[in-house]
């Protein structure tokens, strides 16, 4: 589904280059979730944030199924996320000024193909995280956990083709943690592709594939047997 | 406050440099306004209030209930006479008159008249208006070959040498001789007394001055009474009925009081006080440009509140690091309201500046010559720094005393106030833009109104038209005047010559008349007379709608020697048809009416507009004098260039009468003195609400920068979301709109019930129409637009990624 080949990113700052991505080649299939690993800075977040499309590569391919992505523009990208993309991030990134339903909505008011029920997509991606008992509340009302299954449950509502978690349980107690797994575990077996970066190895390995990445550079991949 | 919050006031200020200047600015610009327009009203409401014993001054007014009658309401003037018959009937009674005044007379010198301030008064002048004296005394007036001349009058007729002894001839009734007595200092600007050369009130009636100087009903001074006290005006008020009647019987019908009254106005209330029929317009121009003022300080107290409780947020984790560092909340209170009223302090000095520097741009604007009182200004602000800066700092020092440090310290997110804060910030966004719009709809209102007054038909052409109002003046004798009509009439580029007792501009008699109609018990409803002479339709060009105007091959148009009970032709104004109880103007034609004076109307002329927009046209008749000028002003009716004309006039009436100052004005000059005073307030107002309107985009502005950063997360959330930056500028540009439109319900009544209320006060006016609404709303949006869209489209353009990890 998802190609990534030869993937270069540097940052140019009062003179000094940072290279935070070298080399990255990366093949995602459908149904697979891939867990990245690796010490802080060593470019996981880069290459989530490349995949995501909400930072571009400065050199190399980005092929999504047959699309090359770097020959799309900021808007055309911006229908390609809201399509086709949904997020997860470590501090859940909710805000603050909408209710818990309004921020799930937000996961479908940028599509154009509003097909169906809008207000039903989203009272169903809150049941399916078990958030629906808060749909008024404020996120500054809500546990972490709950915070995060209802980011979960923003990523969820439009159905997207690639789940793209950033440290999901980062800032979640063992037993929230746990349960946020349990919730991607489910939306994987029921087909949707993740791609996680974690630092727990417990959840790495409850991925299908795992790579560990160091300054910049993929270097290790293994698959999990099933 | 110690040496690190000075340091740490001064840093924030300088670091977030567009802030402070936003801040500092905006609160100094509001002073500023505020300041010159409280000048404004001061100067306005301190007419007299700098004679000694003011307040025990009063204006004897003449109060008119006519019916049908064009003079209605309470006049500054009353009968010449009237002050002596009120000496006979209340003994010991303080009292003077002021006749003439303004251009009442002139000064005689090698021939050469020039016209100047005289006044003739009672020789009590000086125990009401006790005028400062640099030489002489007041009670020398008492003798009446003696004159009291101003400084500068002083200045302009005999130099550095001392005048007293010094002699002048003065016409006032005739010129006569007079030995200067005694120099008072010039009058200052907040007074509506004019005089500049006082002389002594005749004991009996001056020449031609005879038969209306106790002529009840007639108006021709002004008369002033002194009382200790007000409930001594008040029991004098109530004798008035009493005296009225006694006095005026002879010549107001059986019960007088019934139609006229006399009543007092204090003196420090007349300056702003309506005339007549006149509505209190001037009042409330002075009230609303105070008001504009008021409002304009007021927006930009908002501003300052709004963008500092707004900016109070960001300040968190300095709060909580000091607290942990060992600061009490009292410490931090102290902190935040001295640097709130530190910053108001800077502004205020700043505002005082900028009006300073502003001063002469507005005096300009408005013909006023306004100054900076130091001694009031400079503690008053120092007490305003005070009171807004404790204002503006309590809710920002209190809400940031109140984070609890812990916290703030650990959490990423920076307290802004959530949606109640939101909810207020907005709610200030509407009151600003609720009063811009006002002032903008209040500033498209008054100056198409004042544009409107120079344009409106007023029933002839305003331009190529000089009135010689000095043919009027009784140094000229009628048989020169007759002279004087003939030499302008042969002027090249004199297309004719009407003369008239009064003329476009007003001025000259104003003389109204019962007319009895037939059939009808009473005397009938008053009409205005004019009394026209041979060229006067030539000169205004009248449409005529009905019948016809005056010819000298009708015997019967002619009234010169006229005697009662001889039936002679009037023309009059299409008003007088319905005032006289015809159904059309052709109805009337023909018909007699006047019961004992009998006239015949021959024609009906559309309205000619001589006097002030803001009276109702009277119903008018016109009757014609073939041959007799009398007290007659000449109207010229002109082509070619306006200056040379009023040269040839001005070379001609100093070869023919050089013992009289020639007053010659273009109507367009003359009509511009009606405009002056509602010009004047216009711009005042659009300076004041234009900037008040900038006060609020300021506001508008930092509000939005402040938001725009505060959410550069939620912008980076939505992006990655998979917003485009359409949306985003889209939802950044919404978010200011709505209380900018909201702010639309509470500026249109408001400035649809003011703006009716100063409409009112002319007969004259433009419709208020809704496109001074909707125009003044699309401007508001538009500005709203443009204040927000650059940092909207910036904010809209940030990369998702960087605005993700923006904290």
């Amino acid at each position: 589904m998802i190609r990534l080949e030869n993937i270069q990113r540097r940052y140019v700052s009062d003179e000094v280059e940072t290279t935070a991505l070298k080399d990255i080649h990366l093949h995602v299939e459908a149904g697979e979730f891939l867990a990245i690993m690796g010490p802080s800075g060593c470019g996981k977040s880069t290459l989530l944030n490349t995949l995501g499309t909400v930072d571009r590569p400065t050199g190399g391919r980005y092929l999504f199924g047959d699309r090359d992505l770097a020959a799309l523009n900021e808007a055309d990208l911006a229908r390609f996320r809201a399509e086709t993309l949904g997020f997860v991030f470590q501090s859940f990134n909710l805000i603050d000024e909408l209710t818990i339903e309004e921020n799930v909505a937000l996961g479908i008011a940028y599509r154009r193909d509003a097909a169906g029920n809008r207000r039903d997509r989203v009272a169903a991606a809150m049941d399916r995280v078990g958030i629906a008992h808060r749909a008024r509340h404020f996120p500054h009302q809500l546990s972490g956990g709950q915070q995060q299954r209802a980011a979960i449950a923003r990523a969820i509502v439009g159905n997207p083709k690639l789940i793209l978690a950033d440290e999901p349980t980062g800032n979640l107690d063992t037993e929230n943690g746990a349960q946020v797994m349990n919730i991607l575990t489910a939306l994987n077996n029921a087909g949707a592709t993740i791609v996680m970066v974690t630092h727990s190895p417990s959840h790495a390995d409850i991925a299908t594939r795992r790579i560990d990445m160091l300054d910049g550079r993929i270097v290790a991949s293994a698959t999990r047997a099933i | 406050m110690n040496r690190f919050g000075f340091q740490s006031l001064y840093r924030s200020l300088s670091r977030h440099k567009l802030y402070a200047a936003l801040n500092i600015g905006g609160l100094a610009v509001g002073i500023a306004v505020f300041l010159i327009l409280s000048l404004f009203v001061r100067f306005e409401t301190s007419f007299e209030k700098w004679l000694p014993h003011a307040d025990e001054l009063y204006l004897v007014q003449s109060e008119w209930t006519v019916p049908d009658s064009p003079v209605q309401g309470a006049y500054p003037y009353t009968m010449s006479g009237l002050l002596e018959q009120m000496r006979e009937d209340f003994p010991g009674l303080l009292g003077t008159r002021i006749r003439g005044g303004e251009r009442g007379g002139s000064v005689i010198q090698g021939g050469v008249a020039t016209m100047e301030d005289v006044a003739q008064v009672d020789s009590s002048f000086f125990q009401l208006f006790n005028l400062p004296m640099l030489s002489g005394e007041g009670k020398a007036l008492a003798d009446p070959s003696v004159t009291l001349i101003s400084r500068s009058t002083a200045r302009k007729y005999f130099g550095d040498a001392n005048p007293l002894g010094r002699t002048m001839t003065i016409a006032f009734d005739e010129p006569k001789l007079y030995r200067v007595a005694g120099v008072f200092e010039d009058l200052p600007a907040n007074t509506d007394l004019k005089a500049s050369i006082l002389i002594n009130m005749p004991a009996t009636p001056p020449p031609g001055a005879a038969d209306y100087w106790f002529h009840w009903g007639s108006t021709s001074l002004r008369t002033y009474l002194r009382f200790p006290d007000a409930e001594a005006a008040r029991a004098f008020e109530k004798r008035m009925p009493e005296f009225v009647n006694r006095r005026g019987a002879a010549y107001l019908g059986e019960k007088p009081s019934e139609i006229m009254a006399i009543s007092l106005l204090p003196l420090t209330r007349a300056h702003l006080q309506p005339a007549g029929q006149e509505s209190a317009s001037r009042k409330l121009t002075v009230a609303a440009l105070g008001i504009v003022g008021l409002l304009t300080l007021l927006i930009a107290i908002v501003n300052y509140v709004n963008l500092a409780t707004a900016r109070a947020g960001l300040r968190a984790r300095e709060v909580a690091m000091r607290k942990v560092l060992g600061a009490d909340r009292g410490a931090l209170i102290r902190q935040f309201l001295g640097e709130a009223v530190l910053t108001v302090a800077v502004a205020a000095f700043l505002g005082l500046i900028l009006a300073e520097l502003g001063l002469p741009l507005v005096n300009a604007a408005g013909g006023l010559s306004l100054t900076l009182p130091y001694a009031i200004v400079v503690p008053g602000l120092l007490l305003l720094a005070l009171i807004v800066g404790v204002a503006a700092g309590f809710y920002p020092a209190l809400m940031l005393s109140r984070f609890p440090a812990a916290s703030v310290l650990a959490s990423a997110r920076s307290p802004g106030g959530g949606r109640a804060g939101t909810r207020a910030r907005e709610l200030l966004v509407v009151l600003q833009f609720g009063l811009a719009i006002a002032f903008i709809i209040g500033t498209m209102v008054l100056s198409a109104q004042t544009r409107h007054v120079r344009t409106s038909d007023l029933g002839f052409r305003r331009d190529g038209l000089l009135v010689v109002q000095s043919l009027a003046d009784s140094g000229v004798t009628e048989a020169q005047a007759r002279q004087i009509v003939t030499a302008l009439r042969a002027l090249p580029g004199v297309k004719a010559v009407g003369v008239s007792d009064t003329a476009a501009g007003g001025g000259g008699n104003n003389n109204t008349d019962s007319v009895a109609i037939p059939g009808r018990p009473g005397s009938g409803p008053s009409l205005r007379r004019l009394t026209i002479g041979p060229g006067f339709f030539e000169a205004y060009a009248p449409r005529l709608v009905a019948g016809r105007l005056f010819d000298d091959a009708y015997g019967a148009d002619n009234n010169s020697g006229w005697r009662d009970g001889l039936p002679r032709n009037i023309v009059i104004n299409r008003k007088a048809v319905s005032t006289l109880g015809f159904a059309s103007p052709e109805e009337a034609i023909g018909k007699t009416v006047g019961g004992k004076q009998p006239r015949t109307i021959v024609g009906v002329i559309d309205e000619l507009r001589f006097f002030t927009p803001r009276l109702p046209d009277d119903p008018t008749y016109y009757v014609y004098y073939r041959d007799s000028p009398g007290e007659s002003f000449a109207t010229i009716r002109y082509s070619g260039d306006a200056q040379a004309m009023e040269q040839a006039v001005g070379d001609l009436w100093r070869r023919m009468a050089p013992q009289v100052p020639l007053n010659a004005r273009t109507a367009d000059s003359l009509f511009n003195e009606f405009y002056q005073a509602d010009d004047r307030a216009t711009r005042l107002f659009a300076i004041g609400s234009g900037l008040a309107v900038l006060i609020g985009c300021v506001g508008l502005w930092g509000l939005a920068s402040f938001n725009t950063q505060r959410r550069v997360k939620e912008i980076g959330i939505r992006k990655t979301l998979g917003a485009s930056s359409t949306d985003v500028a889209k939802l950044l540009v919404g978010q200011f709109l709505r209380p900018v439109l909201i702010a639309n319900l509470v500026a249109w009544p408001l400035a649809f019930v003011a703006m009716r209320a100063w409409l009112a006060g002319f007969d004259d006016r433009v419709a208020l129409s809704p496109l001074f609404f909707i125009g003044a709303t699309l401007a508001a949006t538009l500005i709203a637009v443009l204040t927000v869209l650059a940092q909207s489209l910036r904010a809209s353009r940030a990369a998702p990624s960087w605005a993700l990890r923006h904290e």
